[in-house]
């Protein structure tokens, strides 16, 4: 890339080449195409700014500041992960965006091939999969995930196969002298009629300076597969996060995306599922709490492409301090696709007068014979369900954060990995609630 | 117990109650009927604190306390309960949940040990069985999708539950048929003590039939215009409303007089 490109970057993120990385699989004509690619249209669209209409209200001026690099080591942070989860899951760790066999599990169960992207980008059994799930809209950074397409994890469940534990993909950002950026890129590939859950957490370990979690994880959805894909986005509290998940889903599919955002000072995550086979459903289900002056911006899109399918969309929204949160939620009803069933929900709870929400549900619809549904509330707390507690005898502060854990814990409610449900509802109970109410719900 | 007097209070600015007085005895059963628009449910809701129902003169002594300085939930503390004429939808909390957040706050306010967990559950079953109601109703959330029978019986499950020494039902009866009004009403009289006093707010005669009142009130335009024993509601069943404007006009000219 010329020095002009590195300067109107102002070296905020730098692609491979101008980073002096070496990428695996670079010689492959079909990989190099991918990434060139990506780096051009990278160039092409620059950064967003806030004259970008899908960017107005996200200012990422403050990421722009920061000189962000690319960190190679991935240390032993067992010890870190066993004090946070203890359920049984097949875990596999990326650390700083690289696959760290020390930190993973190396129990993969039958019916299941779990390996490093790094290691898959050898041959050419991704060509034609890697990319194919990114839509012509898409943002900059995800162009510059695709460009780097340096480490992550490929996992392919094989058709049939029903896994009796979720795998669970962590990642780890660990401490660095400086701010770093990684750009992990995961694959998930649903044979047909296999059935799993997978679960996405991003944390920090010791990472006390500010780092980018550029992370996109495409899904592909064969023939009668169902998969409910947990993102647990618990990012550093100075932490930037930008989030794709890209799912396709062929005939009679079933994919639930759940999407809890607590962590990060700056976050975005663009989630899109596109319904490419009848007979199929699409669920997103998100929950976003917001605190000091954290901006988290949901970017969301349910495309139906043919007849018969179903998606359900149900986007809660908590925010208290200066926090801000954007909701976009499209809908796209292509004109082929009769007998849609489509319905989006995003409400909005602020607890504080300083907090803001902006929600714009966008429907596009080219069918007749559907039914699409949306609403969206922005709102305080009922004063009406809080006399109600009152009038039992419950104190209005404890009412109040009741009836906040009660809103939290309609999304939550949704996760059906039932451990995974309880450990969200331990911790947001132990945000929310009062010791005195606590025990209530044990 | 309750003693009001010359109580006046506004909503939105309207004024509601116009000088009502009323004194409720321990163990007593009053029962306050009147046409839609003369009061009954604001009465209700002064006496249980709910925001925007403005008091703007008058007294409430309850058991020696002036109960308009105390929050909703001291006042619950001391032993009132407002079975609600609309109970409030909650989806995200269980009835089960709110129940013992209800019970422990209650006690902790009166200053006694939280009630142990498994004799919650012991009481709070008891209690759902007598009012006839599903265990699964105590998982789900509160109200969230009740019928408006299922409704009121939760109601009476809560009073139930918190065992209040002055309970107001707010036309507990409404929308409810003759099965569910039989239930409700028998959880009512199972409440019946001589240390408990209640206030039935009611448009109808016919949950008198169930629930035997000491006294009958008849409220009109913010004021008790009328009280009597159980026979005027019968005789305010067979006569309607309309005989009520009579009282209200020969209340006034007393007053002139």
């Amino acid at each position: 890339m010329t020095a002009a490109f590195k300067q109107t970057m102002t070296n905020a993120l730098l692609l491979p080449q101008e980073a002096n990385i070496t990428l695996p699989g670079a010689g492959q004509a079909w990989l190099d195409k991918l990434r060139s690619t990506a780096a051009e249209q990278f160039i092409k669209s620059g950064l967003p700014t806030v004259r970008d209409e899908e960017w107005r209200y996200t200012d990422i001026r403050k990421l722009k500041r920061q000189q962000f690099s690319v960190q190679f080591n991935s240390p032993d942070v067992r010890a870190a992960l066993n004090d946070l989860i203890d359920y049984d899951v097949t875990r596999i760790v990326l650390v700083n965006g690289l696959f760290s066999p020390t930190n993973s599990t190396d129990k993969v169960p039958a019916g299941v091939s779990i390996q490093s992207l790094a290691i898959t980008l050898a041959d050419d059994s991704l060509q034609g999969l890697l990319g194919s799930t990114l839509p012509s809209d898409r943002h900059a950074f995800i162009d510059l995930n695709t460009a780097y397409c340096f480490d992550g994890v490929v996992i392919k469940i094989a058709d049939k196969a029903v896994l009796e534990k979720p795998i669970e993909i962590v990642h780890v950002t660990t401490g660095a002298d400086n701010a770093t950026v990684s750009h992990a890129r995961n694959l998930i590939v649903a044979g047909k009629l296999s059935e799993a859950h997978i679960i996405e957490r991003s944390i920090s370990v010791g990472a006390d300076n500010a780092y980018l979690n550029n992370t996109v994880t495409e899904v592909i959805a064969h023939d009668g597969a169902k998969l409910e894909h947990y993102k647990v986005q618990d990012d550093a509290e100075h932490a930037f996060h930008i989030g794709g998940v890209f799912i396709n889903q062929s005939r009679d599919t079933s994919v639930i995306n759940h999407n809890i955002a607590i962590g990060g000072s700056l976050v975005r995550n663009d989630i899109y599922s596109n319904l490419l086979g009848t007979g199929s459903h699409g669920g997103m289900n998100g929950l976003v709490l917001g605190k000091d002056s954290q901006h988290v911006h949901n970017h969301t899109e349910v495309a139906h492409r043919v007849p018969h399918c179903t998606s359900d969309e149900f986007y809660k929204t908590v925010l208290d301090d200066k926090s801000r949160a954007i909701f976009r939620g499209r809908i796209i009803v292509a004109q082929d696709a009769q007998q849609t069933d489509a319905e989006q929900r995003n409400d909005n709870l602020l607890l504080s007068s300083d907090a803001e929400a902006d929600s714009k549900p966008q429907l596009e619809i080219y069918a007749d014979d559907v039914i699409c549904s949306h609403g969206a509330t922005i709102g305080q707390l009922d004063p009406k369900s809080l006399f109600y507690f009152q009038s039992r005898g419950i104190k209005k502060e404890d009412a109040r954060r009741l009836l906040t854990f009660a809103f939290v814990n309609e999304v939550v409610d949704r996760i059906s990995f039932e451990p995974l449900r309880d450990e969200l509802t331990q911790r947001f109970l132990g945000e929310l609630l009062p010791d005195s109410i606590q025990e209530v719900f044990a | 117990m309750l003693e009001i007097k010359d109580l006046y209070a506004e909503v939105d600015g309207k004024p509601i109650l116009k000088g009502l007085n009323m004194t409720v005895n321990p163990g007593e059963i009053h029962a306050i009927m009147g046409p839609n628009g003369s009061g009954k449910s604001t009465l209700s809701n002064v006496l249980a604190g709910r925001p925007g129902y403005e008091v703007t003169s008058g007294s409430v002594i309850y058991q020696g306390k002036d109960l308009l300085e105390l929050e909703p939930e001291e006042r619950a503390g001391e032993g009132i309960f407002l079975a609600f004429q609309y109970p409030v939808e909650i989806p995200g909390v269980s009835n089960m949940a709110m129940l013992k957040a209800a019970v422990n706050s209650i006690r902790k306010y009166r200053d006694e040990k939280e009630m142990p967990v498994g004799e919650f559950l012991k009481t709070i079953k008891e209690k759902a069985a007598f009012v006839e109601m599903d265990p699964e109703f105590l998982k789900r959330s509160v109200n969230d999708g009740f019928s408006g029978g299922e409704k009121k019986r939760n109601e009476i499950l809560q009073m139930s539950m918190l065992q209040p020494t002055l309970a107001l039902l707010d036309e507990t009866d409404s929308g409810l048929d003759i099965d569910a009004l039989k239930v409700v009403s028998k959880g009512v009289n199972a409440l019946r003590s001589p240390d408990r006093s209640m206030v039935l707010i009611t448009h109808y005669q016919r949950l008198l039939d169930y629930i035997v009142p000491d006294f009958v009130h008849v409220l009109s335009n913010g004021q008790i215009v009328k009280t009597g024993d159980k026979d005027l509601a019968l005789k305010l069943e067979a006569e309607g409303y309309a005989w009520v404007d009579e009282l209200e006009s020969q209340a006034k000219e007393q007053g002139a007089a």
